[in-house]
């Protein structure tokens, strides 16, 4: 049951970095 | 902003920590991560591995005692060495006499006063900043001077934050901290459930990279409010007066005031650009106001040496005090008492809990099992007294020294990376090769300790990829060893439940 859990964890991870890397570039 | 990726790598190892290491401990039936490693290997690894734990947290413990210190040093004008001595003083004494709840708040009424002081500095930022000035005027402002580079794509082993010693590094980093370090080890072991003990790590997981984005874009926005009120040359007041009877430093001030009011002009004017959308004032606008940015970066590194040409220390740095100053300074009357309050609480319990933990871990593991065994109480009582003031005397020692390491944070970092890889090298030896005994894995965490402190003093890679080069040469070593003389270094008989 907490396979999908992990999963979301780490495409959360994921939407994070890119959201990150997109406010970089934005305001650099 | 860059060390926002220090934390890309926690949702990785909170997942495998999940899905391995947690079942692990719950079937071993332990309830100290070292406990386990005694039942799959043998005492003597447990011993080095408690030896080891000691080495990191009474290094940490000074560190913990170092915050506190400055905030004194800054309410106080007070010099830092003087107030370490004092915070130490004051952490072994209750905490040999055993006052330690007297100075706990719950952590949720320290988080809620510590978060209300953070959106309160925030908001006070952006109501001083001029009108000419809006909010997204004062992001564009941060970005231009550099200082909102959240991520970084450039490999460089030297390089203390980029994505890949964030993904890479500071994954192996969490795995160690929240998989072999008995402090957060036992708030999992101590769960009600294993679904519960779960849902806690995903939840740090999921939270704390948000939070540390949010921690240091105040900081960001910090920098803009200092761009049009002129901060002082140095945050650490009690050097700045140490300097300001020195010949040179008017020179030092002068050129700083005229770097600075050139930066204000030119953030002014390239705002404006930037709303007008009018290319040729930006570029040059943008050119003024980063030269302006660094004739001001110099001003204050001149300064800096200053302080150490006339009796100052080594590597001098005031990064630990231009939050604090601001605070300070610029908060509201009793939110600044509130906010100090809370900090001076919340460090002080932290480094009592440190001590009060190191002196056990000392005793029970140490002392008990290989110097002195079958004592009365009465005479262990007072041995952990001893090395309760033993442990506030090398953290105080260590206090001074771990500042050099960059701010406090970082430093913290710095101290758990230098012992955390062999740690967790041991553990993944644990887990994954049964038939690797205890001597294998001994010797492997010796040469794992061994390569990180070499590659520390060394110099050339940062300190996140100290846990993966202590993982890798406790595996390798433990590995090599069994492989070359099995009946040496291999397990008799393999036990599967450890």
């Amino acid at each position: 049951t907490w396979r999908r859990v992990y999963w979301a964890v780490l495409v959360y991870l994921a939407c994070v970095i890119l959201a990150a890397y997109w406010f970089t570039r934005a305001y650099r | 902003m860059r060390f926002v990726q220090a934390y890309f790598g926690l949702p990785i190892a909170m997942v495998v920590i999940c899905a391995t290491v947690v079942p692990v401990f719950y079937r071993a039936r332990v309830y100290t991560a070292y406990e386990y490693l005694e039942n799959r290997f043998d005492a003597k690894t447990r011993s080095l591995a408690s030896v080891i734990f000691l080495c990191q947290r009474g290094l940490s413990a000074g560190l913990t005692i170092y915050a506190p210190a400055i905030v004194l040093s800054v309410i106080l004008g007070w010099p830092e060495r003087a107030t370490t001595m004092l915070m130490g003083m004051v952490v072994v004494t209750y905490t040999v006499i055993g006052g330690i709840k007297a100075v706990t708040w719950s952590d949720v009424q320290q988080m809620v006063v510590i978060v209300l002081g953070l959106l309160v500095a925030l908001v006070t930022v952006i109501v001083m900043l001029p009108h000419a000035v809006s909010f997204g005027d004062a992001v564009y402002l941060a970005g231009a001077a550099g200082r909102l580079n959240a991520v970084t794509t450039n490999f460089n082993w030297n390089d203390r934050f980029n994505i890949w010693s964030g993904l890479i590094g500071s994954t192996f980093l969490f795995l160690s901290y929240f998989g072999c370090d008995q402090s957060q080890v036992q708030r999992y072991l101590t769960g009600r459930s294993l679904a519960e003990s779960r849902i806690g790590l995903l939840c740090n997981a999921v939270a704390k990279i948000p939070m540390q984005f949010f921690i240091l874009f105040i900081g960001a926005m910090v920098f803009v409010f200092y761009v049009f009120v002129e901060p002082p040359v140095l945050f650490q007041h009690t050097e700045l007066q140490r300097i300001a009877q020195v010949s040179e430093y008017s020179g030092v001030e002068t050129r700083y005031h005229e770097a600075f009011e050139r930066r204000r002009d030119a953030a002014l004017s390239l705002a404006e650009a930037h709303r007008a959308g009018d290319k040729a004032a930006h570029a040059h606008g943008l050119a003024e106001y980063r030269g302006a940015q660094q004739s001001l970066d110099a001003a204050r590194t001149d300064a800096a040496r200053l302080v150490e040409a006339n009796g100052g220390e080594p590597g001098f740095s005031d990064t630990n005090y231009i939050f604090l100053s601001f605070v300070t300074r610029y908060l509201p009357a009793g939110l600044v008492g509130l906010v100090i309050a809370v900090i001076m609480a919340a460090t002080m319990s932290a480094s009592a809990g440190e001590i009060n933990s190191l002196a056990t871990v000392s005793v029970v593991d140490i002392y008990r099992r290989h110097f002195r065994r079958g004592a009365s109480d009465h005479h262990y009582l007072l041995a952990s007294r001893w090395a309760t003031v033993f442990w506030g005397v090398y953290a105080v020692a260590f206090a001074g020294w771990g500042k050099k390491l960059g701010s406090l944070i970082v430093a913290v970092n710095v101290v758990g990376s230098l012992f955390y890889g062999s740690l967790l090298g041991c553990f993944v030896v644990a887990f994954a090769f049964k038939r690797v005994g205890g001597t294998a894995v001994f010797l492997g965490m010796l040469a794992g300790e061994l390569a990180i402190f070499s590659v520390f003093l060394h110099g050339g890679i940062s300190y996140l990829w100290f846990n993966v080069i202590g993982c890798v040469v406790v595996v390798g070593v433990s590995l090599a060893l069994t492989w070359a003389a099995p009946g040496v270094f291999a397990k008799a008989r393999v036990d599967e439940r450890v």
